[in-house]
């Protein structure tokens, strides 16, 4: 990111990052800004801000039930206020990649007319394409890795020591801490070069990018549950649901053994009717050792879709300027 | 095909989206190498989609355009464009804009050729700053820095005061003389182009309506003038013709020695190309000969 | 060394300009045999002309046999044009004259009156 020296070096091939690079100077220095903020305080989180909020639990917890306790709440508060303010911007992430760095990356010099300047150099626009997608994607790809990775450590050492602490299913929690929300990234910038290159418009490729990157998420989040097989516990009608993580179906057990969804009574006598004919509950969830299982799989969804969302970005690139490669004709 | 062809487009049209209207639609031409040709025509006659089509930029809807002997993608790397709109990156200085274009375009970058089209300018000066004129300048610098082998110019001249002009126009003849390149430039106003081009295509409505060497399209053509009573223009092509009075003038291509008493001119590019715009029913010589 | 200047609204052809200024400067001796004329290049980029007009006056005047191209080294002066070099004693004839002309009161247009009317006198027939 340091200033481009003026010197052009007698090379055969074009080189096109280092302009990449210096057209979107200010853009990387905010960008860098940011994953500094984000990563550092994801790093206090797992260093003195969490050394405080659990020794404030410690001191609340020793008080046991007794009327006046003294605890450092701040600390506890604090805690829990940057933990979320750390989920969220990983959870918004993806969009602000769709925005920014997609959408605003075609789209700009699409309208502007320099993508025309840039076709007419003695690169083709497919190469012009490729290094627009590659050099960003492998930016955003290893900027969230960390921060996504940060994100997890915090959040595991967070467990058995804050008592409020996150479940791992917890839908922003598990957005947030694992290589879903690096596809999710990678899909939003594909969705935004996309939009700019079949808008041709800055403020409206903008909208259709982060448009589209909703959708993505939306789909992973329904997709989710059912990429891994699911476990099913039974259990008797005087005890309740059996197993604790990510609930998929969940429900009541006929004397046939068919599952059906809990009836809907309100009254004593009626739920008495209704309860009658069940001889037991079932729940079918995944239990955290499923967590990675879901996040591989979730992670190969979403990146099966930024994959046909680069494809469609050649495709428009095609029509526009016809045959991409020389030897296409 | 032979390398002497610049330009050849055959039964070429450009449709934009799929109800939109047809930009450019049946154009044929040949645009042998070394000229340097007019594109010229009305505001929207195609223009610039014409030049689009042959910079790469387009993909033409119908019909095929050889670029050099190629096809425009892989033409690229030997043609040169300059947009109407003369398209930079704004937060580039002008050292840096002409070091990108030796970046892009290594191993064939001159860049004497272009540092010599922007000497007056200040090398450190954002291009955000600078004027249209100089703006012009920046892009011809990086279109004429690449050495093309055809240079194709979309209304160059517009933002240049005369004296640049001048200069502009002298820079591009000597490149021309020294290199051979083809140079191909759209303008509405003749005028501008009439000395230095001795090439013509007229453009109108999306058809091309004139194409040909410029010498050989004035010596084709007679401008005629004598009474209107009984006058008989008989086997000629009247492109255009008017009465005024008991006058009739017009513009012919005469199809052997005039019959009467005509008084005849030969008639300048200028009254050439608005004749032609004027009569619309007039075919293309190019294409008659061709045929 | 010769400087053509192009008039856009003088009527007379581009090329045929330049044949024209290149006999004067030889009438006048501006340039001898052995000058070599200017590129095509230099002629264009400081006329903003066509290169192959300037192509077709040095064609014509290779034709009349005034210049000869030598390839690769450029074109040049074959032969001179009249006797009037700018030094000579006609010319400090002529311009005693002039000066004698407008001592005696004439304006501008009288003497080119007179002088075309001489001239025509002189040289009638020839081609001019």
């Amino acid at each position: 990111m340091s200033a481009v020296p003026l010197t052009a070096a007698p090379v055969d091939r074009p080189r096109q990052t280092r302009w990449l690079l210096r057209l979107h100077r200010p853009a990387l220095y905010t960008w860098a800004a940011l994953w500094l903020l984000l990563a550092a305080l994801l790093v206090a989180l797992d260093g003195p801000l969490l050394d405080a909020a659990a020794q404030g639990w410690r001191q609340f917890r020793d008080c046991g039930m007794t009327e006046r306790c003294d605890y450092d709440q701040g600390a506890i508060l604090r805690y829990k206020d940057c933990y979320d303010y750390a989920t969220v911007a990983l959870n918004v992430l993806p969009f602000l990649v769709a925005a920014w760095a997609g959408a605003a990356l075609t789209g700009r010099e699409l309208e502007s007319g320099t993508a025309r300047l840039a076709w007419t150099q003695a690169t083709s626009p497919a190469r012009w394409l490729a290094v627009r997608l590659a050099v960003p994607a492998l930016g955003v790809a290893v900027c969230t890795g960390l921060l996504s990775w940060l994100h997890h450590r915090a959040w595991a050492a967070g467990q058995g020591r804050i008592d409020s602490a996150k479940e791992w299913y917890d839908r922003f929690t598990l957005h947030a801490g694992g290589p879903v929300v690096v596809a999710l990234a990678l899909a939003g910038l594909a969705a935004g070069a996309l939009a700019g290159l079949l808008l041709r418009r800055t403020l409206l490729a903008l909208v259709v990018g982060v448009l589209v990157t909703g959708v993505v998420r939306g789909l992973a989040e329904l997709a989710l549950p059912h990429l891994w097989p699911p476990v099913t516990r039974l259990s008797t009608l005087d005890q309740g649901f059996l197993g604790d993580g990510l609930v998929v179906d969940q429900g009541m057990v006929t004397r046939s053994g068919a599952h059906v969804p809990p009836p809907s009574c309100d009254s004593t006598a009626s739920c008495e009717a209704a309860y009658a004919h069940f001889t037991g509950r079932y729940n079918t969830y995944h239990p955290v050792s499923h967590l990675w299982g879901l996040q591989l799989t979730t992670t190969a969804l979403v990146l099966a879709v930024a994959g046909l969302l680069v494809a469609g970005c050649f495709l428009a690139l095609r029509r526009q300027t016809g045959p991409l490669r020389p030897a296409d004709d | 095909m032979s390398s002497d062809t610049a330009l050849r487009a055959d039964a070429l049209g450009k449709r934009f989206g799929r109800r939109g209207g047809w930009a450019l639609r049946d154009c044929a031409f040949r645009l042998p190498t070394g000229r340097v040709c007019a594109v010229v025509g009305p505001n929207g006659a195609g223009k610039s989609t014409l030049l689009s089509l042959a910079a790469g930029l387009t993909a033409p809807t119908e019909g095929g355009l050889t670029v050099l002997g190629t096809s425009p993608a892989k033409a690229r790397p030997r043609v040169g464009h300059v947009a109407q709109d003369k398209p930079l990156y704004p937060q580039l200085t002008v050292a840096e804009t002409l070091l990108m274009g030796a970046d892009l375009n290594a191993g064939r970058w001159d860049a004497a050729v272009a540092g010599h089209v922007v000497k007056d300018l200040d090398p450190r000066a954002r291009v955000r700053t600078l004027s249209g004129g100089q703006r012009t300048r920046v892009a011809l610098a990086l279109a004429l820095g690449k050495r093309p082998e055809l240079l194709l110019l979309d209304e160059p001249m517009a933002d240049l005061d005369p004296l640049a002009r001048h200069e502009l126009m002298g820079t591009l003849m000597g490149q021309a003389a020294r290199h051979g390149t083809t140079i191909v430039l759209s303008s509405h106003v003749i005028a501008e182009l009439e000395d230095s081009c001795d090439h013509l295509l007229l453009v109108a409505g999306g058809r091309i309506r004139l194409a040909g060497e410029i010498d050989e399209l004035l010596d084709a053509h007679l401008r005629v003038s004598g009474a209107a009573a009984g006058a008989d223009l008989g086997p000629h092509t009247v492109v255009e013709s008017r009465v005024t009075g008991r006058q009739l003038t017009a513009l012919i291509r005469p199809a052997g020695p005039l019959a009467g008493d005509w008084r005849t001119t030969a008639p300048s590019l200028e009254e050439l190309v608005l004749a032609h715009l004027r009569g619309p029913g007039a075919p293309n010589p190019t294409e008659e000969r061709a045929a | 060394m010769v400087d053509y200047r192009i008039d856009r609204h003088s009527g007379v052809a581009t090329y045929v300009q330049i044949v024209q200024q290149t006999k004067q400067a030889l009438r006048l001796g501006l340039l001898r045999p052995g000058d070599r004329l200017p590129t095509a290049r230099e002629v264009v980029e400081a006329t903003a002309i066509n290169p192959n007009t300037v192509l077709k006056a040095y064609r014509e005047l290779e034709r009349e046999g005034l210049v000869e191209a030598r390839r690769g080294l450029g074109t040049f002066v074959r032969r001179s044009l009249g006797a009037a070099p700018a030094d000579s004693p006609l010319r400090a004839e002529l311009e005693e004259w002039a000066d004698r002309a407008r001592g005696a009161g004439l304006e501008r247009d009288d003497v080119a009156a007179l002088f075309t009317a001489v001239l025509d006198k002189h040289f009638q027939g020839d081609p001019s």
